[in-house]
């Protein structure tokens, strides 16, 4: 009986993603009423209207075998591209993420399947839109879209698709539907609040800085955090000493122009957006040549084995980290369930705590369009306008919309590098607020 | 091509069909009746593929099109005319900005004029051409490696300049969208009727890919059989020789720069069209390294070989990864395990290019001859 | 002045000392085989991991690590020739030359999972310190690299000229057929080029490798620096080599310090272009890089 019932649900599935176009909520209605009204006493499945990406049949290797399965699609870097150290843990903190979602019964009498259509694109755009391509007919929406200019490659498509998605990046302009369609769900601050934020406790709790400076990598990042900088020098009458641009050492081989750079602006505190190994390098060099400045990082300048490189004194003393929220020593809810996910062992660096985090929009997506029984791209792609995200306290509840300038999060924690630190820093405040970057007026993209 | 076609029908001796009675017959593309009817097969086949494929297939095959349209214009400089370069990415660069700054969409960013595909076409193809001609005379001074790793320079100084010239490129990091493909006033990316038919999106953008790549291919077979193409090969072979019997080697060697050059913009300008959008980093070393690739995959100095090497080379990533889920003891779920899917991925396609090499040394190209010799002597076995 | 000579003169010095080991390493590959080396990147990286994986797990003092990764990527070069290059013998060089593109991919994907997602540092005895040089400070590991650098070469200069597995290298060089008729091993002579290369590959990713800010595996591609340094030198030159990776190096620093300052208008990280700018200027004048061999053109 129950097989017949399967066959049937399977070939139904079948005609169902060869006439995704047409006819879509009878469909999933007439599915439903045969299987999950007698088999699922508690979902409400017989409800939920559904087509493209999410299916009767439950997921492979179901925690829930009586549910039915949402596939998410993951698009990162996971073996020899530029973000691959950090890509990885980010997909791995994905997986455990949604994992738990699954132990606790799913999402409205669905389990979540993200391992079947996650795709390494080697954070390449022409990779990027051809894998986006390939698993598009297959999936509900992306629990991941790795990077910007590739994010940027899949946006009309994703748009013509209705497929929404979380970025792993924290470029500004994913804020504004101008840029990103309403389609994409971010969490936590941009790179240009990040760094105003920094500056503001930085005034607040070391010392007024007269001169500012920001280092980077051009673009979506440094850029960015360039553009924060360069407000905060405006609004608080410092000297703005300039953005110096420069790139990863696999393109210019050593940080060696940034470090002059720095040592002839003089500045009190210069705001970091580049890679771990960069930032060791820059503040080793400049303090061994004496630079008295204090150094503030952006969150993925970071990376633990920094304190067994060369420059581990040197950043013990100067450097401070920004971050969206805590790291993996974190008190909230939300920290202590990604500590149960990983049995007591350690990540191998923060990607694991910022791929778990990122998901929060998604989920809550998922759970306001099962709510409004209306599992579809569409009734996805409608409930993102006012969505409220409950971050579980690793972050204050969001709400995503029109306007950013009001919904914007706008909080920082502030870390230190600590030798006891489980991931190398412990965090000196949390919940961190300036007044800079309450009173910047976010209405576009940064950079 | 046309011309030749009709020559040939009526040179030609009934029951004799490898006979050929004029020089032109012989040369003609189409010389014997296998090759005309494979050709009309192939042609319905691709032009039914957008409606039999899904849509992944069909932005593939378009790029496997655009990829065979840069190979042979590298084929042309490279295997014709022995002009080893590795600048072909700088080339492919420039068209795609040529065009993005014409046909695509101003913004606070970036400048952009919106004007119809059928002035940014031409134009993508044409500046780069213009700026292969003004570098030719000093790549013409040297030759082998040494050519080779200074056109390389090219694509590094390339990068630079394209980093810097923000308002056209929108420098590194976000990037730039690249031109819209309106074709006279038509969406190409829209959705249209045809014949009682929905057309899948994009279908129309196929179409119009597939027929500027069948132009440019006819047109370097038809340049390849020329006075011109000839001149190519007696500088491959000797230029000293070449210099001897007449032919004019900085002009040769010039024009192949220019030509090629041509070839790599409109692949250019085409290949972001696709994708959606472009960085400075997109023009690198390894975009010039996968169409060295294409050529030496497919078959050096043959069009329909860089047709095949450009479809193995966007091809086979997508078959490897189908392939490595097969591969028993490797997790499929990044960061566990000493080897993910990804990884075996990646080596795989590795591997393929270095056993592919080792194994069948004139290319896709020669193991087609292979194929077609044995078939053609079936069943004797020479 | 101070500036000049410490971050210009000894700064690139101790840079183009590196180069000038990859650059070698290409040299000695493209004289037995005509072959460009692609995967030299992924042998560099490698030898960086290995060092770094001696020091922190094994222990090792610096000189012994360096040495034991030197051996390790001395045998994956050989292995590499021949597994992948031996049957490329007489193809195409520019086929042989994307064998070692697979061979690139293939190999950078391993550096990348070995690395995985930390950084790593190679606990060089140098570190930051700074020391006094004719009373200007300049970085102890700029010193280090010049004189480990430039012995590696010597070493291996004085192999060629002096020794008899040096004399056949050569002599596989100058004409491979007439080597083999004097009883030379021609094919033993192509690993022993390419385990050469490997290991002087892997010496210059340890001294690469001790950057302050420990590296990644992407710091592989910095090896393609090389690229210019042997056209400048002149691809069949190993003093060409030498000479142009300390040349481009000192430009290379000097346009770090200066160029913001006085030449802003050429944009941000300019100096990833000068290697190529001056190779540009040197093939205009020298079509042969400054010490390559002409090629005697008959008809």
């Amino acid at each position: 009986m129950r097989s017949t019932a399967r066959r049937t649900a399977a070939v139904l599935g079948a005609v169902a993603l060869l006439a995704t176009a047409c006819a879509v909520e009878d469909d999933g209605d007439g599915e439903t009423a045969e299987d999950g009204g007698t088999e699922e006493p508690g979902g409400d499945t017989g409800e939920i209207a559904f087509d493209v990406g999410v299916t009767e049949e439950p997921c492979p290797d179901a925690v829930n075998p009586d549910n039915g399965c949402i596939y998410l699609g993951v698009l990162s870097d996971l073996s020899e591209g530029p973000f691959a150290p950090v890509a990885v843990p980010i997909t791995a903190g994905q997986e455990a993420f949604w994992a738990r979602v699954n132990e606790d019964g799913g999402i409205g009498g669905f389990d979540v399947d993200i391992a079947t259509y996650t795709r390494d694109t080697l954070y390449d755009p022409q990779q990027h839109s051809a894998r986006y391509r390939e698993i598009e007919p297959n999936i509900l929406a992306l629990a991941q879209t790795l990077g910007t200019p590739t994010t940027e490659a899949i946006l009309s498509d994703m748009d013509a698709d209705n497929v929404i998605g979380a970025p792993a990046s924290w470029w500004s302009g994913w804020a504004f539907d101008d840029s990103d369609q309403g389609l994409i769900l971010e969490s936590g601050y941009s790179y240009c609040i990040e760094s105003q934020v920094g500056l503001d406790w930085f005034a607040a709790n070391v010392s007024e800085p007269a001169t500012v400076l920001a280092v980077g990598y051009p673009g979506d990042y440094g850029g960015d955090s360039a553009a924060g900088v360069e407000h905060w020098a405006e609004a608080n009458g410092a000297e703005y000493a300039g953005f110096v641009e420069t790139a990863p050492n696999t393109i210019v081989g050593s940080q060696d122009a940034a470090v002059s750079a720095v040592m002839e602006s003089g500045a009190d505190a210069v705001v970091l957006a580049v890679g771990p190994a960069e930032t060791g390098e820059i503040i080793g060099k400049t303090v061994v040549s004496g630079f008295g400045g204090q150094f503030l990082g952006s969150v993925p300048t970071w990376n633990p084995a920094l304190l067994e490189s060369a420059a581990a004194d040197a950043i013990l003393a100067t450097y401070t980290n920004i971050a969206p929220w805590e790291g993996i020593d974190g008190t909230s809810a939300a920290h202590d369930a990604i500590r149960e996910s990983l049995d007591g062992g350690n990540p191998e660096n923060d990607g694991y705590i910022f791929g778990w985090v990122w998901s929060y929009p998604i989920k809550a997506a998922l759970e306001a369009a099962a709510a409004n029984g209306d599992l579809t791209r569409e009734g996805l792609r409608s409930v993102v306008d006012g969505l409220e995200v409950d971050y579980e306290g690793a972050l204050p509840a969001a709400t995503f919309g029109a306007d950013t300038n009001e919904n914007a999060i706008r909080q920082a924690v502030i870390n230190r590098p600590d030798e006891e630190g489980t991931l190398g820093v412990s965090t000196i405040e949390a919940e961190v607020t300036g007044e800079t970057a309450e009173a910047y007026d976010y209405t576009s993209a940064c950079s | 091509m046309i011309g030749t076609a009709i020559l040939q029908r009526r040179d030609r001796v009934r029951g004799r069909p490898l006979l050929y009675t004029s020089y032109a017959a012989d040369q003609a593309i189409l010389n014997t009746p296998a090759k005309r009817w494979w050709t009309a097969v192939l042609m319905i086949v691709v032009l039914a593929l957008p409606f039999l494929l899904s849509r992944d297939l069909t932005s593939l095959m378009m790029t496997v099109f655009i990829y065979a349209i840069g190979g042979i214009g590298l084929n042309l400089v490279t295997g014709y005319a022995g002009q080893v370069s590795l600048g072909h990415a700088f080339f492919m660069g420039l068209g795609a900005y040529t065009a993005a700054v014409l046909g695509g969409a101003e913004t606070d960013r970036v400048l952009g004029f919106g004007l119809d595909m059928a002035i940014w076409l031409p134009m993508a193809g044409i500046v780069p051409a213009l700026v292969g001609l003004a570098v030719a005379p000093l790549a013409a001074r040297v030759r082998g490696l040494y050519l080779a790793i200074l056109t390389l320079g090219l694509v590094f100084i390339g990068e630079h300049v394209f980093k810097e010239a923000r308002p056209i490129t929108g420098g590194a990091g976000v990037g730039r969208s690249p031109a819209e493909p309106v074709l006279f006033g038509m969406d190409l990316h829209g959705t249209y009727h045809a014949f009682g038919y929905i057309l899948p999106r994009d279908a129309m953008l196929y179409f119009v890919c597939l027929l500027i790549f069948v132009v440019l291919a006819v047109a370097a077979r038809n340049l390849a059989r020329s006075k011109l193409g000839r001149a190519f090969s007696a500088v491959r072979d000797r230029d000293i020789a070449a210099a001897v019997m007449g032919v004019p080697l900085q002009r040769t060697k010039t024009l192949a720069f220019a030509i090629s050059s041509f070839y790599a913009g409109i692949a250019g300008a085409l290949l972001v069209v696709v994708i959606g959008q472009m960085t400075p980093a997109n023009w690198d070393l390894f975009l010039s390294i996968q169409f060295l690739a294409v050529i030496l995959i497919g078959g050096i100095a043959t069009i329909s070989g860089s047709i095949m090497g450009a479809a193995f080379v966007v091809l086979m990533p997508r078959l490897v990864s189908e392939l490595a889920g097969s591969v028993p003891f490797i997790s499929t779920a990044p960061g566990s395990g000493f080897l993910t899917v990804f990884h075996v991925q990646t080596m795989l396609f590795g591997a393929l290019i270095v056993l592919f090499l080792v194994l069948e040394p004139r290319g896709l190209y020669g193991l087609w001859v292979r194929v077609r010799n044995y078939w053609k002597a079936w069943p004797f076995s020479y | 002045m101070a500036e000049l000579i410490s971050s210009g003169l000894v700064r690139g010095l101790g840079i183009g000392s590196t180069y000038a080991l990859l650059a070698v390493g290409f040299v000695i590959i493209y004289r037995a085989t005509s072959v460009v080396n692609f995967a030299q990147p992924a042998l560099m990286i490698l030898g960086a991991y290995f060092t770094s994986v001696f020091i922190s797990s094994a222990g090792l003092p610096f000189a012994v690590a360096v040495v034991a990764a030197m051996l390790v990527m001395a045998a994956i070069g050989l292995a590499t020739e021949r597994i992948a290059l031996r049957p490329m013998v007489g193809r195409p060089p520019f086929a042989a030359a994307m064998v070692t593109v697979g061979v690139f991919i293939t190999l950078y994907v391993v550096a990348h999972r070995l690395i995985g997602s930390r950084v790593r540092a190679i606990r060089d005895p140098w570190g930051l310190e700074p020391v006094d040089l004719l009373g200007v400070t300049v970085a102890q590991i700029d010193l280090a690299k010049i004189v480990i650098s430039l012995t590696a070469i010597a070493v291996v200069g004085l192999f060629l000229a002096r020794s008899r597995l040096g004399l056949a290298m050569r002599a596989t060089s100058l004409d491979q057929e007439v080597a083999l008729a004097q009883g030379v091993n021609v094919g033993r002579m192509f690993g022993l080029a390419w385990a050469i290369s490997g290991a002087l590959a892997a010496l210059a990713g340890a001294l690469i490798g001790t950057v302050a800010g420990g590296f990644e595996a992407s710091l592989a591609l910095v090896a393609l620096k090389a690229l210019p340094v042997i056209i400048i030198g002149g691809l069949d030159s190993i003093k060409g080599a030498v000479i142009a990776g300390l040349f481009v190096g000192v430009a290379e620093a000097l346009t770090r310090t200066y160029q913001p300052r006085y030449a802003d208008w050429l944009g941000a990280n300019f100096d990833v272009a000068v290697p190529y700018v001056i190779m540009i200027v040197v093939l205009m004048i020298r079509p042969y890089g400054l010490f390559g061999t002409r090629e005697v053109e008959r008809v």
